[in-house]
C-alpha cells in the first residue's frame, strides 16, 4: 500500500556534464511503497536522475531529501538504498551465495540483530536462503555467476540488492537484456515482489509498455525535464503534451486551431471535442490514438482517404490511410488500428468521436521537442 | 592442383623449420655442451652432470643466485603494488590526462636498456646514493612497473564500470570496494604482470650492471666469466636460466590463453 509520506523529494535538481545540461530543474516526490517509473527515450536524463538518488552523482544544484533530510554529499554506502544495475554487475570472483551475502557480510552482528560472529553467519545464511527462495533460485548457491543465464543473473542481482532490506530499490533498465517472454514474466514477478516486501521501487526504462504494466506512478521525461507525472491510465488517456502522447502508445499528432470551447479545426475540417479553456484561435496539437479512428463508408466519414498499406499485427490490422486534404497524394498519413481489414487502394471514410480527440497546448520550449507529423509540405 | 598444394605445404614447413632452427640451434648447442664431459667445445667425450654439480658448489654462483632472486622478488612485489595502483588511478582519470601518463609509462619499455642503466646510475651518483643491491632493486622496480601497468590496464578497461558502484551500493567504503571487488576482478592481470616483471628481473644484465656495485646477479656472473674464457659451468648456468624463464613465459602465455577462451 502506498503511504502518503514523502520518502524522497527532489527540489529543483539540475545536473550539468561540462557544458551540457542533462537535467533541468527537476521536482519530484516519491512516496513510501510506491512503484515509480522514470520513462523516456535514451538521453532524456532518466538514468542520471536515478544515479543522483543513488548517490553516484551529485546534483549541480537543487536538493535531494530523504525523509525530509538533505542527502547531498552522503555517499552511496551510507544510504538506505540499493541498486540493480543495467548489466547486473555481479561479482564474478564470488559464487551466487557470496554475491547475495556481500552486503550482509559488511554489517556488524549488531546491525543484523545478533551478538556473536557465529550468530551473524547463521543470520546471513537464513536471509540469503530466504532471498534465493523469493527469486526462485534455490539450489544455485555454489554456482559461479558466469555459469548463469541472463535471466538468472538478473534474479541474483535483484536478490543481492533486496537482501539488505533497503528502504528504496533503484532499478536501471534491469530487464533490457532479456528476451520478450522472460521480460514479461519478470515484470510480473518484480511487481509481485514489490507488493509483497513493501519496498519503494524506482524503475528506469524506455519501454512504455513495461512502465504501464508495472508502475503506480510514471514520470515521463524528455530533454532533461519531467514532461508529465501520473498514474499509467491517466498518462495514457490524458497525455499533457504531444511528446507524451507520442511516447506513450502510438498517436496521430496533427496541427490544429482551437476555434472555441469544444470546437477544433484541423485538416481543414471542424471537429467537436470536449476540451475547454483554450484561447480563441490558439494553435494546438491534436492527438488521436490509432484505435480511436473508426473506418466508415467512403462518403459518410468526417475525412476520407485511401488505404496505402496494411500490416497484420495479431489482434488488429494497422493501416496507413492518406487523407485528401491538399490535393491528391499530398494528404497526411493516418495510422489506424482496426480489427477489420480494408485492402490497399480502398477509398474509406474516417470518423472520430469528440472524447477521443485530445487537444494539447503547443510545447513552449525547444527541449520539449513537439513531435508532429503535419503532412503540410509547403516548403 | 594437389601437387601445388603439397609443394606449398612443403615450402611453408621448410621455412618454419629454418626460422626455428636459426633461433634455437645456438641454444640447443649450448644445452648439449653443458652435458659434455670434455672442457673442449670441439669434441663430445660423454654425458655428465658434473658441470651442474660444480655450479651448485660454487660459492660465487650461489651468492649471485641469491642476489638475483632477492632482487627479482623484492622488485616484483613493489612494482606489482605500484603498477596496479597506478593503473587503477589512471583508469579513473579523465581521458586526456590519462593518455599522457600512459604514453609516458610506455617510454621506459622502449628506451634501450643501456640508456636506462646509465641514466639511473647517474641519478644515484648525483643523489649520492652509494651503488649496492638496493640501488639495483630500485632500478628493477623502475623497469618492472610498466609491465605490471600494461597487464592490469586492459583488465580494468574490460571490467564492468558498475562493479565499483555496486560495491559502494552494498555498503563498501571506496577502500573496501578496491580490496573486495576491484582487485579480485583484475587479479588475472595483476598475476600476469607480476610474472612478466619477475622474468624481466631474472634475466636483466645491462641495467643491473650499471646500478650495482659488488653485488652481482647471475647475468653479470655469466658476462664476467665469459671475459675470462667460458667454462662449461656457464653453459649449465645459462641452460638453467633459459629453462626457468621459458617456464615462466609459458605460464604467462597459458594464463592469457585461458582468459581469452
Amino acid at each position: 500500500m502506498i503511504q502518503d509520506m514523502r520518502l524522497i523529494e527532489l527540489k529543483g535538481v539540475c545536473k550539468n556534464f561540462g557544458d551540457t545540461q542533462v537535467l533541468h530543474d527537476v521536482d519530484l516526490y516519491i512516496r513510501k511503497c510506491e512503484f515509480i517509473t522514470l520513462l523516456g527515450p535514451s538521453g532524456c536524463g532518466k538514468t542520471t536522475l536515478l544515479r543522483i538518488i543513488g548517490g553516484f552523482e551529485m546534483p549541480s544544484s537543487g536538493e535531494v531529501l530523504f525523509e525530509g533530510k538533505d542527502m547531498t554529499g552522503i555517499p552511496p554506502y551510507k544510504r538506505r538504498i540499493n541498486t540493480v544495475f543495467q548489466k547486473y554487475a555481479l561479482f564474478n570472483h564470488l559464487n551466487v551465495y557470496d554475491n547475495i551475502a556481500f552486503g550482509l557480510n559488511l554489517k556488524t552482528p549488531e546491525q543484523l540483530g545478533v551478538q556473536t560472529k557465529k550468530e551473524k553467519k547463521e543470520e546471513i545464511a537464513r536471509r540469503v536462503n530466504r532471498m534465493l527462495k523469493l527469486v526462485k533460485m534455490e539450489g544455485y548457491e555454489k554456482r559461479s555467476t558466469n555459469a548463469l543465464s541472463g535471466g538468472q543473473q538478473q534474479r541474483i542481482a535483484i536478490a543481492r540488492a533486496l537482501v539488505n532490506e533497503p528502504e528504496v530499490l533503484l532499478l536501471d533498465e534491469p530487464l533490457g537484456a532479456l528476451d520478450l517472454k522472460l521480460r514479461k514474466e519478470m515484470q510480473l514477478e518484480l511487481k509481485a515482489m514489490q507488493q509483497q516486501l513493501g519496498i519503494t521501487f524506482i524503475y528506469v526504462t524506455h519501454d512504455q509498455e513495461e512502465a504501464l504494466t508495472m508502475s503506480d506512478t510514471i514520470a515521463v521525461m524528455n530533454g532533461g525535464r519531467i514532461q508529465q507525472i501520473g498514474d499509467p491510465k491517466g498518462i495514457y488517456d490524458e497525455p499533457k503534451n504531444a511528446f507524451v502522447a507520442d511516447f506513450i502508445g502510438e498517436s496521430n499528432i496533427v496541427d490544429g486551431v482551437m476555434l472555441q470551447d469544444d470546437l477544433v479545426k484541423f485538416r481543414d475540417t471542424e471537429f467537436q471535442c470536449v476540451d475547454e479553456g483554450f484561447d480563441t484561435n490558439e494553435p494546438v496539437d491534436v492527438v488521436i490514438r490509432p484505435e480511436d479512428i473508426m473506418i466508415v463508408g467512403e462518403d459518410v466519414g468526417m475525412l476520407s482517404g485511401t488505404v496505402e498499406s496494411v500490416i497484420f499485427k495479431g489482434v488488429h490490422y494497422e493501416m496507413m490511410i492518406r487523407d485528401e486534404i491538399g490535393g491528391e497524394g499530398q494528404g497526411m498519413l493516418w495510422k489506424v488500428h482496426s480489427t477489420t481489414m480494408q485492402p490497399v487502394g480502398t477509398r474509406v471514410g474516417m470518423t472520430i468521436v469528440p472524447y477521443n480527440i485530445h487537444i494539447m497546448h503547443k510545447a513552449k520550449t525547444a527541449d520539449a521537442e513537439p513531435v508532429s507529423e503535419t503532412g503540410d509540405k509547403e516548403a | 592442383m594437389v601437387r601445388n598444394k603439397r609443394a606449398s605445404k612443403a615450402l611453408k614447413g621448410t621455412y618454419l623449420a629454418l626460422v626455428l632452427a636459426f633461433l634455437y640451434i645456438p641454444i640447443v648447442v649450448m644445452i648439449a655442451l653443458s652435458f659434455n664431459k670434455s672442457v673442449s667445445r670441439a669434441e663430445w667425450t660423454g654425458f655428465t652432470f658434473d658441470w651442474y654439480a660444480k655450479l651448485f658448489q660454487s660459492k660465487q654462483i650461489m651468492a649471485a643466485l641469491r642476489v638475483t632472486l632477492e632482487v627479482a622478488v623484492v622488485a616484483t612485489a613493489v612494482s606489482t603494488v605500484i603498477g596496479t595502483l597506478g593503473a587503477i588511478g589512471m583508469h579513473a582519470m579523465n581521458t586526456g590526462m590519462a593518455n599522457v601518463l600512459v604514453n609516458l609509462s610506455y617510454l621506459p619499455m622502449t628506451t634501450p636498456d643501456i640508456v636506462t642503466g646509465v641514466s639511473l646510475m647517474l641519478m644515484f651518483v648525483f643523489a649520492k646514493v652509494p651503488l649496492s643491491k638496493w640501488t639495483m632493486i630500485m632500478a628493477h622496480i623502475a623497469f618492472d612497473t610498466p609491465y605490471v601497468l600494461f597487464s592490469v590496464m586492459p583488465k580494468l578497461r574490460q571490467m564492468n564500470p558498475n562493479l565499483y558502484e555496486a560495491a559502494l551500493d552494498l555498503g563498501c567504503s571506496p577502500m573496501k570496494a578496491l580490496g573486495k571487488v576491484i582487485v579480485p576482478e583484475i587479479s588475472p592481470g595483476i598475476v600476469t604482470g607480476a610474472l612478466l616483471a619477475f622474468t624481466m628481473s631474472l634475466d636483466d644484465f645491462v641495467i643491473s650492471y650499471f646500478t650495482s656495485n659488488t653485488d652481482q646477479n647471475l647475468a653479470m656472473i655469466v658476462y664476467s666469466a665469459a671475459r675470462r674464457g667460458v667454462e662449461p659451468t656457464m653453459y649449465a648456468l645459462s641452460t638453467l636460466m633459459f629453462v626457468a624463464i621459458m617456464a615462466l613465459l609459458l605460464l604467462v602465455n597459458r594464463r592469457s590463453g585461458l582468459e581469452n577462451m
